[in-house]
Formats: C-alpha cells, structure tokens, sequence
C-alpha cells in the first residue's frame, strides 16, 4: 500500500492538514469539543511484502514495500480512519488533492468532503486513475505525463478505492464524508477537534483491518478520550 | 427472309441468351463443368439450325466472310487481328499464372450409423425410439427444466466453442475449422436425424467415423472420454428442444415421434409474423418489453452471464475476458461518459465481441434484441433514473501520413506501450499485472490485429474507444488527455496502420522453391520480403488441460526449399517470452505437424494423431532449439533423441516470435515425413505460450492445411502466352488470305 519512510510525514502531513483546512472553522458557534485517543493493533498484523518493479523505475524505484498494515511503536496502528459518523464536518476552505509521486498515491489514504478533487501526476511517467465507487460514478482515467493536474468530482460520501493499472502495487484509498474525520499517525493517535456537544458515535474504518466503534459523550471546550483496538486477520 | 447479318447476329444473341440463363437464372448455381456441356449442345443446336438450307447457311456465314474478305472491312480485320492474339495470350496467362489450391476433397455427409455403440464398457443401442432423458420426463414431466438446464450447462462448457452459443454451428473458435462445425440450428443436420444417431457421433467423433467416404476431416473428439451417457443425452435434449426440432424417429410409426414446443429464434421470428408486428413495429415501442427480453434471456444468455445477471453463468469460469457482470453498471463498449446508451447496448449484442466468445446476436429478430436492452439494464441499480451523456469526440480526422505520424508521437507521449507494447501487439512492459474490476487477469489488445478489437476495427471505432475508455477494465479515458483534442483522432488513425484490415487466412502452404543458401536469422531480408501465409489458431479444448483461451491465435508461415533442404519460417505473436533457461517455469514453443504417412489420402486426428494415425513434428521451444518428434495422439509427444536432423533458430522482438526451422528433403528415419516436391501433403501448427502454463495439451492448434513443395518457378507463364498469341495471329492471317482467295459469293447475297 506504501513505503515506509514516506509514513511518518505522510501520515503527519495529512493529520495537520486536515486539520488546519477541515477544522479551521467551529461548527457550532458556541465552540465544540474534542475527541482524541489512539487506535492500537492486536494480534500479529501481515508482514510488509517487497516487489521488484521492473517498470518506471528512474521515478518508481527499483523496488516496492507493500505496507498493508503500518504499525508504529506501542502497536499503534498507522492509516485508519476515525470519524463521527453521526454529526457534520465543516465545509473545507480548500480542494483536496491527491499526488501521484514516486508511483504512490500521496497521502494513500485521503480523506475529503464531498466535491472536487485535483488529481496531481508529480512522476512525469503515464499513471491512470482508476476508482471502485459505487455511489459515484466510477472512472478510470488516463493521466500522461504532461497532464500534471485533473479535476474529479466525488459528490456523495463513499469511500473509494483507487488504483493505478499502469503500476499494479498503486492502491490508494479516497474516503469522502461529511462528517468530522482525522487519520491516525504512525503512533495510531488521532485528534478531532470542533465536535458539537452531545453524544456522538465515534468509528474507525482501516482498510484491511476493518471497523469498530464507540460512544462517545463530547462537552464544549473538553477533551474526550477513547480508544479503539483492531484485530489482526488471520 | 431475314437480314443475312441479322441471322448470324441472331445466332450469337441465341448463344449469348443461353449463357445467362444457364449462368445465372439457374439456381444453385451448376458446376463450371455442366455449364460448357450445356452450351455445347446449345452451340450445335443452332448450327444444325442455320444449316438447315443452303440460303439459311449462306444469309449466316454472310457477315463472316465478309469481314475475312471484303476490302470495306480492313480495319475492322485490324483491329480483330489484334485483339484476338491479345485475349488469347491474356487467357493463357491468367491459366498459367493461376494460384494454387488445395485439393478438392469430397465426402458423404452422413454416414450409415451403426446399429449398436459400446460406451464405456455398455452397450447401447442407437435404435431405441425414445432416450433415457426422455423416458424419465414421459414419467416425471417436472425433470424436464432440469435436463434441459443440464444440457445447457454441459453444452456451452464444452460444445460452444465451436458450435456456437446460438447453436448455429459459428463459436468463436469456428472460424479455423473446415469443413465447419455443424450448424444445428439449420435443416442440414439433427433436423434429419435420430438422437440415436446424434449420440453416436458425439460419444464417437471424428475418430469413430467409419473408414469408408475418408477423408472426413473432421476435428469433432469421442467425447465418450469427457462425458458420462447422461450428459450426452441431455445435450441431445437441449439441441432439440433448443433448436426447435423434432428428432427424426427411426421406427415406421409416428406415435413414438416427440414433439417439443418449438421456440427459440425460429419461434420469436414465427411470433413476430403471427402477430403482424414486422420490424417496423419496433420502433413503435423503443423502451423495449421486458417480459420478452427475460425470455431470451434466459433462453440464450443466462448459461455465460447467469440468470441474475451477475457474469456467473455455468460456462463463465472457463472464459476469458469474462462474461460481464450487468450488476455493476459497467459496460466497456460505449459511445457515452458513464452508461451506455440503449443504441450501444443494442449495437454490443447484435455485432458480438470479436476476439471474445460474446457472438454476434444478429441472427435474434430485432425485436429481441430491443427487448434484451431493456430487460439488461434492470440487474443492477445503476440504470434507475440515471441520465446518459455522449462522450463529445472530436470532430473526425482523415488518415493521412501526417496524421498517422502525429499518431506515432501520440502514442509514445502518453505511452499506449505500456499495455499494448512497443509495436502494439498487446505485450505490456514486465510485471504488469493486468486486471478487470472483478479481479480476472485481463489482456490488452493486440493493435496488430484489428479484426480482434471488442468494439470494432474503423478508426472511429478506435478513436471511441480511446475517448471513452472501456470501463471495468485498465484501459482508462484519453479524451481530455491528449495534447490536443483532435489526437483522439491521429492515435486511432495511427493504431490502424499498425495491422491490416483482415487477416485474410491461407488455405494452403506453398514451399517455394530456391537456389543457394537459405538463412537461418529470421530476420534476414530474405525472410522479411516474402509474403507470409497466415493460419488461424484455436485452443486445445479436448483433451485435459484444456485452453480455453489461447494466447496464440495466428501463426505466419513462409517457406522455402532447395534440392537438399526444406525451410519453414513461423512468425506468431505472444506477449511474454518464457525461457526455462532464464527461470521461467514453462517454455514457449511452436511445432509443425505432419503426418507420419504421406500419401494413403487418410489424414490422422489433427490432435497429434492416434495409434493407427501417427505424426511427426518439427519443433522449436525456448532454451532448448529446434527437434523432431513423433506423436500418437495428444499428450503422447516423443521428442527424438537420437539423430536429430532438424535445426534452426528463434528470436523474440517486442511480442513476437520469429523462428526458421530446417530439415533435409530425406528423411532421417521411416517415421520421419518425407518432403517430395510436388505433392500436396498435410501441415497443421502448434503453439505454447510458456507464461500462460501452456505445456502438453494445454497448447494453440490449427486444424489440417495442404502444403506443397512448388515445382521452380517456371518461364511457362512468360512463354506460353506470347506463342499462344503468335499462333492466333498466324491462324487469322492465314484464313483471311484464303478466304479472299476463294472469295465466294458472300457478296452476292445482298439480295437474297
């Protein structure tokens, strides 16, 4: 799903963006409260699988780590999603993005709101974006070299999973939702900021390991706690 | 009395009358050979006619002698003078120059059937008036929709491929047998048989065929091997019912005789007469009828893409590309952005998709297929009050050289190689692992070959595709990635000069004769001058494994020979090469099949022979270089070990093989074949595609082809003309000069 040493800035990129862009803007104007915790691992997660690429490989590299499931330090689990699946998110001040770089989808797991999405090809070789949607209209587009940007629309809340046929180890996931959402870092914790009081139901979506989820009780200007933990498969 | 020139006139407009009528208001047409006999006897007739007094003669000859004698007439004798040398040497040359053809082989078409078979150790008479699967549906009516189920499931399994899913004997592996598959559908076949004698054939084959009316030629297996009896009598009640014949009953009474409801397209078109609704009623219900388009549905769609719809039906493991899901509401052949409109679906099952076993649905009325749209659409969600955009192409680009190089660039900036390869004969760059929406191995398109393009070969065709892309597949949309909008149109304009219009298959082999040294580099300008033969290859679907979706679909043969030599050079495309030397777990190869006894006029079973019809094969496989095998029947190749006189060389250049393979005129041994200039003798090809598992049976096959060691290419064609020419000039000359010499009273008859 990706390397390794691009997580941590990845993972730390994506986090303050979104929050900096999603959350920039109090939902209700009394100010809300934040969730924040950590997701952890249980159980042996599958082993990372390195492939020879034998294709592109001036931009790709000679080769690929598969990271299906990243786990940093204290089994803290990297890449999955939480969010309050009963309550809306702020409208985002900005497009998202999604880059193709080094033949990975930058971030691998991208988490926007409904609307357009600039598709960036920072490789200079032929990629193509290829999307499972279901609710959304499903498109596979070429992306040559000298195309560096396409806009997409992604209207309804789904989460997509995108790949590029040209360089088959090229998986990424588009999560579209409305509502209040954050992605772990590579520690697993996670912060969401700006949640109107109340009782919510707090979930985390990883896309191997699956979802759980909570309920979580938010009062203005406090932080609340929780914590999720995901099984490995076997 | 008639005019004197009118009665010779009359007399050629009787003749030339007489040549129509026979040529072309007969119908079937009559053989070249009954035709001359006819007008012979025309000819005499009405010379006996015109001869018949001396005034009649004389008013006849008249015109004749009058242009072989009369001064008035000198250039009108030119210019016959000229023109009949000329005619005659044109017709000697066009007979000297003509190309060869195979043999004619005629041969009974259905052959007495015995009384008795033994399957599998049982005997089971071919007389009995009704079959088990009908006994137990005259006892339990309910076990009907299960046998017909069955048959259908074991059927399009196995039988499709070459019998066609419309049982009209064109499956897409059809096109590379001869004599064809039977068509079962038409009067010709199980319409004038019993099921008895149907079962016959299938249980036996081709190698069951008496010995008698050979050669038969016929590629149908014993599939006594494969098939219990049950099967075989369920596909039996599946091609009637299906059909919509009677099996003919061979007892003297009628009470026996079964007679199922006819349906099928035969039914819909009977229907659609019945009730007045002719094709232009169609249009008068454009949303199509649903309960209809359920039916053949059902009828001739469920077995490859299920009942519910979902690409699952019976025959669906075994195809590749994939039946296709109509759940996900992704269609790969569409003139639109999203879904595709109803004329693209209507388009998609009337013209089929070439290169895939989706048959052209044309033979359904159209009325049906109208309905097929509708009843289509309601399987998944995604039709429901969805709105259907055209793609916006491009205004059309000519081809033209500056287009298609414009096209060339195109190609290479936005790197169609990637999947298609460099020289677009569908190899993707290494390690690509192609996959549909559904997680099947997929396989680009070969450019090369656009007679195998899914949604058709014009170059707006092409220039569609590319804009809209073929959804639930790799290949994505180039329509807003382009430079500019109008390379749409130099890509496609481009990707059709890559191959030809058609294939146009070979019938016959010629080995050409040569002097001096014969190359063994394959690319040696030598090889690349000649013109090449091609020869249609289908998989191997008879005996285990079996390839159902052969990579290898055409081969190229050119070949030559010398006064100690024999030379094949075979050119295939295959998109990946495997060489165990290299590591790779399977080789790719090729092989030439001859029969191990030329000339008994019997050719063995084209799967490699059998034990009382052995072959002999030259072969080429990767990592190991050309031999010689022997083999008697599929799976069962001995390669020889000792005293291989064969040999040749390979190489693989962007997706295609090229390899020249050699052996002596003399056979080494008496099991190898011996090349004798001027006969006709058989030749079949094999290919393997190692990275596809090819090995064994699981392997690419033709069928039987003639192939001839051609005398040098003789002057007769240069030489013979001229003389003819010389001497019909020379004939002229000297019955003009006589003619005037006895100057009779041709003249004189003006007033008679």
């Amino acid at each position: 799903m990706k390397t390794k040493w691009s997580l941590r800035v990845l993972a730390m990129g994506v986090v303050l963006a979104v929050a900096a862009l999603a959350w920039n803007a109090p939902v209700g104007a009394q100010g809300g409260g934040t969730i924040s915790g950590e997701v952890k691992i249980s159980g042996t997660p599958p082993p990372p699988k390195t492939i020879a690429v034998n294709k592109d490989v001036e931009v790709c590299g000679k080769e690929k780590k598969l990271v299906d499931v990243a786990v940093g330090p204290g089994n803290g689990l990297g890449d999955a999603v939480v969010s309050v699946t009963d309550a809306k998110g702020a409208k985002p001040s900005k497009k998202a993005s999604l880059d193709q770089k080094g033949c990975e989808f930058h971030p691998d797991v991208l988490i926007m709101a409904p609307g357009e999405l600039d598709i960036l090809n920072s490789d200079g070789v032929l990629h193509n974006i290829h999307t499972f949607s279901t609710v959304n209209p499903p498109f596979n587009k070429a992306q040559p070299k000298f195309k560096k940007v396409m806009t997409e629309k992604l209207d309804k809340p789904e989460v997509v999973k995108v790949q590029c046929d040209a360089h088959s180890w090229m998986h990424g996931w588009i999560v579209v939702t409305e509502n209040p959402a954050a992605l772990t870092d590579d520690k697993g914790t996670f912060k969401l900021e700006n949640v109107p009081p109340g009782k919510h139901k707090v979930e985390v979506w990883h896309p191997v390991l699956g979802k759980q989820a909570k309920d979580v009780e938010v009062k203005a200007g406090q932080e609340v706690k929780v914590s999720f933990e995901l099984a490995a498969k076997k | 009395m008639a005019q004197p020139r009118g009665k010779f006139l009359q007399a050629v407009l009787v003749v030339v009358v007489a040549y129509l009528i026979f040529r072309y208001a007969i119908q079937p047409p009559m053989p070249f050979s009954v035709l001359s006999l006819y007008l012979f006897i025309t000819v005499v007739a009405v010379l006996l006619y015109v001869s018949s007094d001396s005034d009649s003669w004389r008013a006849f000859l008249g015109p004749l002698w009058r242009t072989l004698a009369a001064p008035d007439r000198h250039v009108f004798r030119l210019v016959l003078g000229v023109a009949i040398p000329v005619l005659i040497g044109y017709y000697a040359y066009s007979q000297a120059a003509a190309p060869v053809e195979a043999p004619v082989e005629l041969r009974a078409v259905h052959p007495a059937p015995p009384d008795t078979i033994t399957f599998r150790g049982k005997e089971i008479h071919l007389q009995d008036p009704a079959t088990p699967v009908r006994k137990d549906i005259a006892q339990n009516p309910a076990n009907a929709a299960k046998h017909l189920a069955a048959g259908g499931a074991t059927y399009i399994r196995n039988c499709m491929y070459c019998h066609g899913d419309n049982l009209d004997g064109h499956g897409h592996f059809a096109f590379a047998f001869n004599p064809q598959p039977a068509d079962f559908a038409g009067p010709n076949t199980i319409a004038q048989l019993s099921e008895g004698y149907v079962f016959w054939r299938i249980a036996k084959g081709g190698p069951g065929l008496p010995r008698e009316s050979t050669p038969w030629n016929s590629a149908m297996p014993s599939w006594e091997e494969r098939l219990t009896e049950e099967q075989i009598w369920e596909v039996i009640y599946y091609l009637y019912e299906t059909t919509g014949h009677p099996p003919r009953v061979m007892t003297e009474g009628h009470a026996a005789r079964s007679t199922p409801t006819p349906r099928g397209p035969r039914a819909s078109w009977l229907a659609e007469a019945l009730t007045g609704l002719g094709p232009g009623a169609v249009l008068a219900q454009p949303a199509g009828d649903l309960a209809l388009g359920k039916r053949v549905y059902d009828s001739h769609c469920a077995l490859c893409h299920g009942a519910d719809g979902k690409g699952d039906g019976p025959a669906a493991e075994l195809l590749l590309p994939k039946p296709r899901d109509f759940t996900a509401g992704k269609f790969k052949i569409r003139t639109t952005v999203q879904l595709p409109s109803d004329q693209d679906l209507f388009n998609v099952i009337t013209a089929g998709m070439p290169g895939t076993s989706m048959p052209a649905w044309k033979v359904l009325p159209e009325r049906d297929r109208t309905a097929l749209v509708a009843y289509v659409k309601t399987f998944g969600p995604a039709f429901k009050d969805a709105k259907i955009e055209a793609a916006k192409i491009p205004s059309e680009v000519k081809s033209s050289a500056a287009s298609i190089k414009r096209g060339q660039e195109m190609f290479e900036a936005i790197e169609c190689n990637k999947c298609h390869g460099q020289k677009g004969r569908g190899d993707p760059a290494p390690g690509s692992d192609l996959k549909d929406d559904w997680g099947n191995p997929i396989r680009p398109a070969n450019l090369t070959k656009p007679w195998t393009f899914r949604g058709g070969p014009t170059p707006r065709d092409v220039a569609t595709r590319l804009s809209t892309g073929l959804l639930g597949s790799p290949m994505p949309t180039f329509l807003d990635s382009v430079e500019k909008p109008e390379d749409i149109w130099h890509l496609a304009n481009y990707v059709r000069s890559l191959g030809p219009d058609s294939p146009m298959w070979a019938s016959i082999l010629q080995v050409v004769s040569v002097t001096g040294e014969v190359p063994s580099d394959p690319n040696a300008e030598f090889w690349t001058r000649r013109p090449g033969a091609n020869f249609p290859l289908v998989g191997q679907v008879i005996a285990d494994p079996r390839n159902f979706n052969p990579t290898v679909d055409m081969v190229t043969v050119r070949a030559v020979y010398t006064d100690r030599e024999v030379v094949f050079h075979v050119t295939w495309d295959d998109p990946t090469p495997s060489d165990p030397s290299k590591g790779a777990p399977k080789p790719d190869r090729v092989a030439l099949q001859f029969p191990t006894d030329a000339g008994t006029g019997v050719r063995p079973y084209f799967l490699m022979g059998d034990a009382n019809g052995p072959v002999y094969l030259l072969t080429w496989q990767a990592g190991q270089g050309v031999g010689e095998a022997t083999a008697t029947g599929v799976g069962k190749l001995a390669p020889k070990t000792a005293e291989v006189a064969a040999s040749g060389q390979a190489v693989y250049d962007a997706g295609q093989y090229r390899a020249v393979i050699r052996r002596p005129l003399t056979p080494a041994a008496s099991s190898d074949f011996a090349f004798r200039p001027g006969e006709f003798f058989p030749v079949a090809f094999w290919a393997w595609d190692g990275s596809e598992g090819d090995d064994g049976p699981k392997a690419s096959v033709s069928t039987w082809y003639y192939a001839r060691l051609e005398p040098p290419a003789s002057k007769r064609k240069f030489v013979v003309p001229p003389v003819a020419a010389l001497l019909a000039g020379v004939v002229e000359v000297g019955l003009a000069r006589w003619a005037r010499r006895r100057r009779p009273d041709g003249d004189e008859n003006r007033s008679s």
